[in-house]
């Protein structure tokens, strides 16, 4: 464990995403304990006011403090990417598991039907199923994984069939060994991995679907503190006061770059053979 | 080589390192090398001995970390090292051109034949397209390609292993060189082919009288067809001379145990006659197709062909008797392997020990426990997630070890018979050296007690010393167990070596199957007969120790 | 390239949409709109209504209602919007045009910077340019279309005022102006592909250069040039040519955020709409003409991939 840490902080990408992703997570679970303001608290003097002083990044329409919305908006926006995308991940992996286990016609059924859904741009898929469901986070949520279902099945698949063609278990089923050990010990160690590394990245795309389907009305609702939703505010604002809407978007971005260069070191860090 | 002719190539004192993190590591040490007009120099290794990035020192195409010290290449009176890149990419393919290994990777797969040769001759000799695509046809001709006219328009996919090493040796030889560096150019290939591809070589070294520097691993071919051989052993020639000599009589002990460790198919390493008994094995009439009917094809009632892995292969195996399989890539002989062990769907009959199996639902735990497969690659065939412990627990797990002795015990008594030390139990595989991680393979085999253990090409991504050392244990395991080994192999001289009978076969058919003695018998099949003279016979190693 | 490979290939276009439409078709019965309502209003009598249910066929089963659906489909019938009471078809195809002329500009553009950019990477690789061009693809993936253009209309349209920030002119009406328009919306809908197309020609050319037909090229003396642009490039682009075609699904995506900022009269935005008024009719057209085009668009790639490069198997 020790070993594969050093391996990942040893990469610039690695060490980089783990600091933003340590950090986003350490402000997603605290919420706002650390926020120096009340995030709701309207003030009506101190309204659009520029970064520095007493508001470190200024404040919003209503005088919020910014920081203190960005803090505790990391609750909802970063929490719900990542339960979002492992949700699907899950789903994904258990049908792309099932294509290949049971491979042949069954196969090809599931993964032409798979490529059929892919067609369906994901954005759209999870607008369509936000509207079915209704606006609101944990809807947007659910959204979000059922837009990513059908693209993890395909890499759970291709990386289940490369590793059951490999000879350890090949070895294994010329042992007689049961289908619970195959799956459990000699192939799910070596499917995890680059599956960790694929959930990672999409932990990103996730940021952002949320953060898209709350700028377009879909996702979280007024007043709540969510990154996408103060975008999508302070658009009517940006001439009055441009911070409003510079500090959610770019922490939207800063999160999403971190998601992805701790993938691409994680993809690095878990290769046993390096 | 007289003394006032300078030789085609030169190389004085010349050491390279690689840069690795904050290390460096040395490949090369202190090389001298001359090779004259006409000359044949072979150089000899291990992997990891430096060969190849002689080689690529030589070529000038070094990897960015590579550190050079003062020593000089010299090709003629051209001092290479001191070569702009324009006046080295002037050099290459005119003075000084090479042969790859693996021409399925060394010709470019979406390029036509014809391009890659006459683009040589465009850029070095000035032809015009037209003219360069005529003498292309000519060489390949030259090459004894049948149909040149149609090869230089062809794909590399499109024709075979053999007729792309032609056009790459057409290449090399295309604009005269002074100097060709032959780098393993038939390790990639099957016997027959490889066979080929020497005697042409051979052929077209007489004609032109070029120098060359053959490189090569196996040392029966190189002292057929050098006329000098340097040693590279970790970086340093230990010992080098006119090939004849050398290899009656090495002086320095890593050429003797190089030597050594070849195999000869006179040193027999299997004691004792075949065994007279009942068949442990009988494989009846057993097939196996792959693919199957697309929907479409139903839908379209088109005609549906499998591809044919084994076409009704009928032998026997006694107890504790060693059968060689042989057969060049596509012969089926690992097929046939995977469907004993239940890794193929067959049809047919394969009875154990009495016992009739016609199915995967026939192999229960006993038949699994008794017929065991070692797979090529260790690398591929020990989960690389697993510690030793794991991989080596799991037959005890499965099929009960001894009674009363403890499992760690028993792994560690394994380990120590396949001659590891017993500390390796904690170890990954990817912390092993490739025969390390093949004796691991062998003891997860042995530690079922088998009765058969099918041995599928597993010494053939070794080196010669390493495979020599796995053959000696797996012939003490013979010894002491009494257990029968199906031992499929490319390699005749060392399954001549080891077996008390021979398989041949050839796509998808078993040829026949004679005692390992006979296998040289004028009344041998025809397609046995190629095979056998396509060897390389190491009797020019005509060692005396 | 065989006959039956096309055949396939056209089999399983039908089968995707077959499963688009069962699946929007699905999606829309269950959402909880009512056509009824819709038409007359909330004030309408509940005789009425029924009445109006009966004749538009509501009350059938599902099956029967998903089979007239598809029957007036393959023969070009949509439906009538529920808003505007308009034939879906002729409105929504006209919509397409729009949108397809939005992203073929932007396809284009990604392209003319995305492959230089991932080429120039991979012949400096490791040098300063490489590291620039990978700097920016991490940020360009980082950054949804609605940052992006949010952000662009505050710097580019509102501070410098150089392009208009949202609104759509025919070209046909207004070359210069048209253009203009479609300046900013092209380089929104393009970065993330930019970012990310540019990496993936980055990463196959890196692989390509590092093979052993390029370093036998090298050793056969040919110039740099022809190393480059004769053999790498060929085979580093050929694999891009997939990847292009199902970024064509995320372009999509783009598109409908896009066309929402920038008021462009686009299928994204009718989307958009139509989902935001329970408008059924529109939704299932949209959805089963955004996934057409997008299978259209694969398959044009897979027959250009099989045309150049001839190792491909078809099985």
């Amino acid at each position: 464990m020790t070993d594969f840490l050093r391996r990942l902080l040893m990469t610039p990408q690695g060490l980089l995403g783990s600091i933003i992703v340590v950090l986003v997570l350490f402000a997603a679970v605290t919420g706002g304990w650390f926020a120096p303001h009340d995030p709701d608290a309207m003030a009506a003097l101190a309204r659009y006011k520029p970064p520095g002083g007493e508001y470190l990044l200024g404040t919003d329409q209503y005088g919020r403090d910014i920081l203190s919305r960005i803090l505790s908006g990391a609750r909802s926006t970063v929490t719900m990417a990542l339960l979002a995308t492992v949700l699907g991940t899950l789903l994904g992996a258990v049908v792309g598991t099932a294509s290949a286990y049971l491979g042949g016609r069954w196969d090809e059924f599931i993964m032409r039907t798979i490529d059929a859904v892919m067609a369906i741009p994901s954005l759209l898929l999870a607008l369509l199923v936000v509207s079915l469901l209704g606006a609101g986070g944990a809807n947007a949520l659910l959204a979000v994984a059922v837009a990513f279902m059908p693209g993890m099945a395909r890499i759970t698949r291709a990386v289940a069939l490369t590793v059951r063609k490999q000879d350890y278990v090949s070895a294994a089923i010329a042992r007689g060994e049961g289908s619970g050990y195959i799956v459990l010990r000699e192939m799910l160690p070596n499917v995890v991995a680059p599956i960790v590394v694929e959930l990672t990245i999409r932990v990103s795309f996730a940021v952002m679907l949320f953060a898209t389907l709350s700028f377009l009305g879909l996702g979280a609702q007024p007043p709540a503190a969510d990154w996408g939703l103060m975008v999508s505010e302070a658009r009517q604002y940006l001439h009055r006061s441009p911070w409003i809407l510079i500090w959610p978007s770019a922490i939207i971005a800063v999160t999403a770059i971190g998601f992805n260069l701790l993938g691409d070191g994680l993809r690095d860090a878990l290769n046993p053979r390096t | 080589m007289t003394e006032n002719q300078t030789p085609v190539l030169s190389v004085c004192d010349y050491s390279l390192d690689y840069r690795v993190g904050s290390e460096r590591l040395s490949v090369l040490k202190n090389i001298n090398l001359t090779i004259g007009r006409g000359e044949i120099l072979g150089l000899v290794g291990e992997s990891g001995s430096g060969k190849s990035s002689m080689a690529s020192a030589i070529m000038r195409y070094l990897a960015p970390n590579a550190v050079e010290n003062a020593g000089t290449i010299h090709l003629g009176s051209t001092d290479l090292r001191s070569q702009s890149a324009r006046q080295l990419a002037d050099l290459r393919g005119r003075r000084i051109s090479m042969v790859f290994q693996d021409p399925s990777t060394s010709l470019n797969p979406t390029l036509k034949l014809g391009e890659q040769l006459t683009e040589v001759l465009i850029r070095h000799q000035g032809l015009s397209r037209a003219q360069a695509w005529k003498a292309g046809e000519e060489r390949l001709a030259h090459v004894g390609l049948k149909f040149p006219v149609e090869m230089m328009h062809r794909l590399p996919h499109e024709v075979s292993g053999g007729e792309k090493q032609r056009v790459v040796i057409a290449t090399a030889f295309a604009c005269n060189p002074e100097l060709i560096i032959f780098d393993e150019p038939t390790t990639a290939l099957d016997v027959i082919t490889s066979r080929q591809i020497l005697d042409l070589f051979a052929q077209l070294q007489a004609e032109t009288g070029v120098a060359s520097l053959y490189i090569s691993h196996d040392l029966a071919i190189v002292a057929r067809t050098a006329g000098r051989v340097a040693v590279l052993q970790k970086g340093e020639i230990v010992e080098e001379g006119e090939t004849e000599p050398l290899f009656r009589a090495p002086k320095h002990p890593y050429t003797r145990a190089l030597i050594g460790a070849v195999p000869r198919p006179d040193r027999r390493l299997l004691k004792g006659d075949p065994p007279q008994a009942e068949p442990l094995v009988r494989v009846r009439d057993v097939s196996v197709n792959y693919g199957r009917r697309s929907l479409l094809d139903s839908l379209l009632r088109r005609d549906f062909t499998p591809v044919i892995g084994n076409r009704a292969v009928t032998l026997d195996i006694k107890p504790g008797e060693v059968l060689g399989i042989v057969g060049e890539s596509g012969s089926g002989k690992s097929t046939l392997a995977k469907a004993m062990t239940g890794l193929n769907r067959f049809d047919g009959l394969i009875e154990f020990d009495g016992r009739p199996i016609r199915g995967l639902g026939d192999m229960d735990r006993a038949y699994r426990r008794e017929v065991q497969i070692i797979f090529q690659h260790p690398d591929a065939s020990l989960n690389p997630r697993q510690r030793i412990s794991e991989i080596l627990v799991r037959p005890l797990k499965l099929y009960g070890g001894r009674e009363g002795v403890p499992v760690q015990r028993q792994i560690e008594e394994m380990l120590d018979r396949v001659r590891l030390p017993a500390s390796y139990i904690d170890r990954f595989p990817h912390q092993l050296s490739g025969g390390e991680k093949q004796r691991v393979a062998i003891a997860r085999a042995f530690l079922s007690s088998p009765r058969l253990v099918i041995c599928d090409e597993i010494t053939s991504a070794l080196d010669v010393s390493v495979q020599a050392s796995v053959i000696e244990l797996l012939m003490d395991l013979h010894q002491q167990t009494g257990v029968a080994y199906i031992f499929i192999t490319h390699d005749i001289n060392l399954v001549r070596q080891i077996a008390h009978r021979i398989a041949v076969m050839y796509r998808g058919d078993l040829v026949e199957v004679v005692p390992t003695q006979a296998i040289t018998s004028s009344d041998r099949a025809p397609y046995t007969r190629e095979l056998v003279a396509a060897v390389t016979p190491p009797a020019s190693l005509t060692l005396t120790a | 390239m065989p006959a039956s490979y096309i055949l396939k290939r056209v089999a399983l276009i039908f089968y995707t949409l077959l499963v688009v439409s069962l699946l929007v078709f699905g999606i829309t019965q269950v959402l909880p709109a009512d056509a009824a309502v819709m038409m007359l209003g909330e004030n309408a009598t509940a005789d009425a209504l029924e009445a109006l249910r009966n004749s538009m066929g509501l009350n059938d089963p599902v099956w029967l209602q998903y089979l007239r659906w598809i029957g007036g489909v393959l023969q070009g019938d949509f439906g009538t919007s529920l808003r505007t009471g308009q034939q879906v078809g002729p409105a929504l195809f006209s919509a397409l045009g729009t949108s397809l002329m939005l992203a073929v500009f932007s396809l284009a553009f990604m392209l003319v910077l995305a492959l230089p950019a991932g080429i120039l990477a991979a012949i400096r690789r490791g040098k300063l340019t490489d590291l620039l061009v990978s700097f920016l693809s991490y940020i360009g993936v980082a950054l949804p279309e609605f940052v992006t253009a949010t952000l662009a209309v505050l710097f580019i349209a509102d501070w410098w005022g150089i392009l208009p920030p949202a609104g759509y002119v025919p070209l046909s009406q207004d070359l210069a102006g048209g253009l203009r328009h479609l300046v900013l919306p092209v380089a929104v809908v393009s970065i993330i592909m930019i970012a990310h197309v540019s990496r993936m020609v980055r990463s196959e050319l890196v692989d390509v250069l590092h093979t052993d037909y390029i370093r036998a090229a090298h050793l056969k003396g040919l110039s740099r040039s022809r190393i480059l642009f004769r053999h790498g490039l060929r085979n580093a682009l050929l694999p891009t040519i997939t990847i292009v075609a199902l970024d064509v699904g995320y372009l999509l995506g783009g598109v409908i955020v896009v066309e929402e900022i920038f008021s462009i009269p686009g299928i994204g935005r009718a989307l958009m709409a139509a989902i935001q008024a329970r408008d059924l009719p529109v939704i299932q057209a949209g959805v089963l003409i955004m996934a057409a085009t997008y299978c259209i668009v694969n398959f044009a790639a897979d027959l250009m991939y099989a045309w150049l490069d001839k190792r491909i198997q078809y099985d």
